[in-house]
């Protein structure tokens, strides 16, 4: 079975035939070719999937495509403008907050999604906000750092 | 120059904006998605096997069986880096639950999976055998027949193996060093205890992923994998191929940890795409991976002579190494780890018996620490029951007994810039390791301190070349075939060429590993690279740079001794004007490409069966220190301070250095405290994420800091792996002094932690 959804990816409106039980992350991967959205666990445990749905950080890996239908779909790809990386990415190269990277699009869009939930989070938020998003490299207390340091230039006005 | 500093990777953009491609993503028009069926019994023969059902999935293109597979001419249907045990599909045994017993492609990856499901199989189940005690009494079910001919010469094997032939035992590994029984007859004192870790898994968050093409005969794979000339050469030995006709590209990885040391799923991709005459991509389900390949599972007892004046005069030891149903590198795991369990002590007599038994179980095989992680488990937690026998403070204890420069180890090498006693130091000062060892909280919560201190080896005898080149744009490329598996080793050769020609770092591109265009290395494995392959870029940059200046001088009609390069370009010094670019220099050559090799090599090697010769041509050294809370009510352990001091003799890039470290200190905490693969006769219990805990933002230690210790003029010391197996003895010492009981058997979850206090309870009622 397949069915017709539509969905802003990006800023962009895409009208995409998916099969009723595809994922969003099936869809997004292999249809969409957004290759930053990863598969770790399969279960919604680990974040690496992570996309915005309408702002809110989710397991694209749990999500079946037909229930995004009209939904605003942000991935790391729709983060930066042109050359121009997101405060967040720019505090996650300042800070080095990363090793293999496998875990950044993901890390990257919760922080994401937090700042903008709150704009001043302390470090025990940052922790438990990204609680599900592992990374195995274990580039955690640089990930904290990178997160305050951006949510710092976002009440700055972003510069 | 960016050499010492805190530099971002230079391919820090990429990562972040998720641009970066692994080797899961690679992808070829026509490209066929691969999927198994595996092995729900431990132990069995084949009886039968309908793939109909499998066949008849839409986009099915094949269904293989190891039936199929005997049936190929010239194909030799097993492999194995050190005894060829492991067929690339079951033949007409599985010996551990997930053994492949089909492969199915098609042409989405959920027609594979689909049809995978539908494979009938029908078993005659054997007697299995999990535990390597057991499997080494007379009639344990036999995992394999090892014949004296086996292992195969020719093959990746480097060094002599030891297997027990008529028995599940593959490699016995022996140090013999003085005589143990003078050594314990001159002892005041004489303990003896046994230690067991559990398997656990890398959980790499990529998965393993390899994509396979076939053209006239010649053979491609993109994988991620850390061995690719050693996949290379046992994929031509599947296909009965010259080397030359196999080509192992590398792109990058998210990640490894040893899971990607040696092939896992490139002989199933390569004979798929053989089969189907199209590109075929394998790429594991996350159940699939934790029964891919493990951390060993070891038994361990010590035994240790002492004097009263806390003296170690011998350690006899015999350990054993589950490494489930394929050897992989298990020979090899038990020889590292049976030097590594001696420790980085003076001790007279030794005898240690290292054994790697085969069980039905998932094989077992390179995992961060190697070997290492397991043998301080087991000797680091001896010492500290030593010194509470003796009376002695464990870090007095180690310091009377600690190697220091200039003196034998074991295996009778002498050692160099011998750094143990100074990291041990530091890390104990740096978490006050001076105040009460232990303090009660008053309502049952109790902390304290441990402390561990390890060295561990690199491979020896190895050998690393790469090649520095400059084109008419005057760009540097480095061609090495050191894989980046996200410690930064693009990052680093770049460093180290962009040092050498004077131009940024960023500016320097390094090519991915490609069998057919990166020179030669042993492989991405044992915290070598920064040292024995950033020394061939070293030297290939340095030559390059001679030539260069032999070039321009001639131009200049100077003498060479009068140029200096800046910028990309070679000018008369002090003379900015006669500046010639690197590329016109490339030009005025002749050639599109000036191109330089560079060698690193180490010598040594130990007998298999006294263990004496060189072990490693340098060492890493490295200590731990913690400070616990245990909440005796519960037995929940938490870590309030880990601290790790490191060796590193020069840092190349603090960023990933210190990287290298964190990360370590995590992986241990994970080790310490949760991680533990369980079965129940033979059946994975917990292979997924949510059972199976890895570390998160939230099991982070209150504090986490560390030492990077450099000296002036030293050479670079692997730091990939050094910082881990000091964190779980280091726990497991902490909590004992919390507790008063000894947990012997990693991970120290709260139900062991609240036995052991029960058991000491019992011991005093």
């Amino acid at each position: 079975m397949e069915q017709s959804i539509t969905i802003e990816l990006n800023g962009e409106r895409r009208a995409i035939t998916v099969r009723t039980d595809a994922t969003l992350l099936e869809v997004l991967r292999d249809g969409c070719g957004l290759l930053s959205v990863r598969e770790t666990c399969g279960i919604g445990i680990c974040g690496a999937c992570t996309v915005l749905v309408d702002g809110v950080p989710v397991s694209s890996c749990l999500l079946l495509a037909p229930l995004a239908d009209g939904c605003r779909i942000t991935t790391v790809e729709g983060l930066s403008r042109g050359d121009e990386l997101h405060p967040v990415q720019r505090a996650f190269i300042e800070q080095m907050a990363f090793q293999c990277s496998y875990c950044t699009p993901g890390m990257v869009l919760s922080a994401v999604a937090l700042l903008a939930e709150h704009p001043e989070p302390s470090p025990e938020e940052i922790a438990e906000y990204l609680a599900g998003n592992l990374c195995r490299c274990g580039s955690y207390p640089r990930i904290l750092a990178a997160v305050s340091d951006a949510a710092r230039s976002l009440r700055q006005g972003g510069a | 120059m960016s050499v010492g500093q805190a530099v971002p990777m230079i391919d820090a953009v990429e990562r972040v904006t998720g641009r970066i491609r692994f080797s899961q993503d690679a992808s070829l028009p026509g490209m066929l998605h691969a999927a198994a069926m595996r092995s729900v019994v431990p132990h069995g023969r084949i009886v039968r096997i309908d793939t109909a059902a499998a066949l008849e999935v839409p986009g099915v293109v094949a269904v293989v069986t190891g039936e199929d597979l005997r049936r190929l001419p010239g194909l030799r249907p097993v492999y194995g880096p050190q005894i060829e045990d492991q067929p690339v599909i079951a033949l007409d045994r599985v010996r551990y639950v997930g053994d492949i017993v089909a492969l199915v492609a098609a042409e989405t990856p959920r027609a594979a999976q689909e049809a995978a499901a539908l494979v009938a199989v029908e078993y005659e189940e054997l007697p299995a055998v999990f535990d390597p005690l057991e499997a080494l009494e007379p009639g344990a079910p036999l995992l394999h027949e090892l014949e004296p001919e086996r292992p195969h010469e020719g093959t990746a094997l480097y060094f002599g193996i030891r297997p027990q032939f008529g028995t599940n035992c593959c490699n016995l590994f022996r140090m013999r060093r003085g005589d143990v029984a003078r050594g314990f007859a001159e002892a005041d004192l004489v303990l003896e205890e046994t230690f067991r870790t559990p398997a656990i898994q890398h959980v790499a968050m990529e998965p393993h992923a390899a994509l396979a093409l076939w053209e006239d005969g010649r053979l491609t794979v993109w994988s991620g994998t850390q061995t690719p000339f050693n996949t290379r050469q046992i994929l031509a030995g599947i296909f009965g191929l010259p080397v030359e006709h196999v080509r192992v590209i590398v792109p990058p990885m998210g990640g490894s940890y040893g899971c990607k040391v040696f092939p896992r799923v490139e002989p199933q991709a390569a004979l798929l795409a053989y089969l189907t005459g199209r590109p075929v991509k394998l790429v594991l389900r996350r159940d699939e991976e934790f029964v891919t390949l493990t951390r060993h599972a070891t038994v361990v007892t010590i035994r240790l002579g002492l004097t009263r004046d806390g003296r170690i005069t011998a350690k006899e030891v015999r350990a054993y190494w589950n490494t489930g149903a394929y050897a992989d590198c298990g020979p090899d795991v038990a020889r590292k780890g049976g030097f590594g369990i001696v420790g980085p002590y003076r001790i007279p007599h030794v005898a240690v018996d290292s054994r790697c038994v085969y069980t039905n179980l998932p094989p077992a095989g390179a995992f961060r620490g190697y070997a290492v992680t397991q043998a301080a488990w087991a000797s680091e937690s001896m010492m500290d029951i030593a010194a509470d026998a003796l009376g002695l403070d464990p870090l007095e204890f180690r310091l009377r007994n600690l190697l220091r420069d200039s003196e034998t180890f074991a295996t009778g090498e002498t050692l160099h810039d011998v750094h143990f006693a100074e990291c041990l130091e530091r890390a104990a000062a740096a978490i006050g390791w001076e105040g009460p060892p232990r303090r009660e909280l008053g309502d049952g919560r109790v902390r304290a301190k441990g402390l561990a201190v390890v060295m561990k080896g690199m491979t020896t005898p190895s050998r690393s070349e790469a090649k520095v080149g400059i084109d008419r744009s005057g760009r540097v490329t480095v061609y090495s075939s050191t894989v980046e598996l996200g410690q930064g080793a693009r990052t680093v050769l770049a460093q180290l060429a962009a040092e050498a020609l004077g131009v940024p770092y960023q500016e320097v591109r390094v090519v991915d590993p490609d069998t057919a265009r990166t020179p030669f290395d042993n492989r991405t494995t044992s915290s070598r690279s920064t040292y024995m392959m950033g020394n061939a870029v070293r030297q290939a940059a340095l030559a390059l740079r001679e030539r260069l200046l032999r070039i321009a001088a001639e131009r200049l009609e100077v003498e060479p001794a009068d140029l200096e390069l800046a910028d990309g370009n070679v000018r008369v010094a002090g003379a900015p004007a006669s500046a010639l670019g690197f590329g016109v220099l490339v030009e005025v050559s002749g050639q599109e490409e000036l191109v330089e090799l560079g060698e690193s090599r180490n010598q040594g090697g130990l007998d298999p069966d006294t263990g004496q010769g060189i072990a490693s041509s340098h060492w890493h050294q490295g200590a731990g220190a913690v400070e616990v809370e245990v909440d005796t009510r519960t037995g929940k352990v938490t870590i309030l301070h880990a601290h790790a001091s490191v060796y590193a003799g020069k840092v190349i890039n603090r960023h990933t250095a210190e990287l290298q470290n964190l990360g370590n200190i995590v992986f241990g905490v994970g080790s310490a405290l949760f991680e533990e693969l369980v079965y129940d006769q033979g059946q994975p219990v917990n292979p997924n994420l949510s059972d199976y805990l890895v570390p998160s933002f939230l099991d982070l230690p209150e504090r986490m800091t560390h030492d990077l210790l450099e000296r002036p003029g030293a050479e670079v010391h692997g730091l990939g792996e050094t910082a881990l197996p000091v964190i779980p003895a280091a726990v497991g010492n902490a909590v004992a002094r919390a507790i008063g009981a000894r947990v012997t058997e990693l991970p120290l979850t709260p139900e062991r932690v609240l036995r052991a206090i029960r058991a000491r309870g019992g011991e005093r009622g």
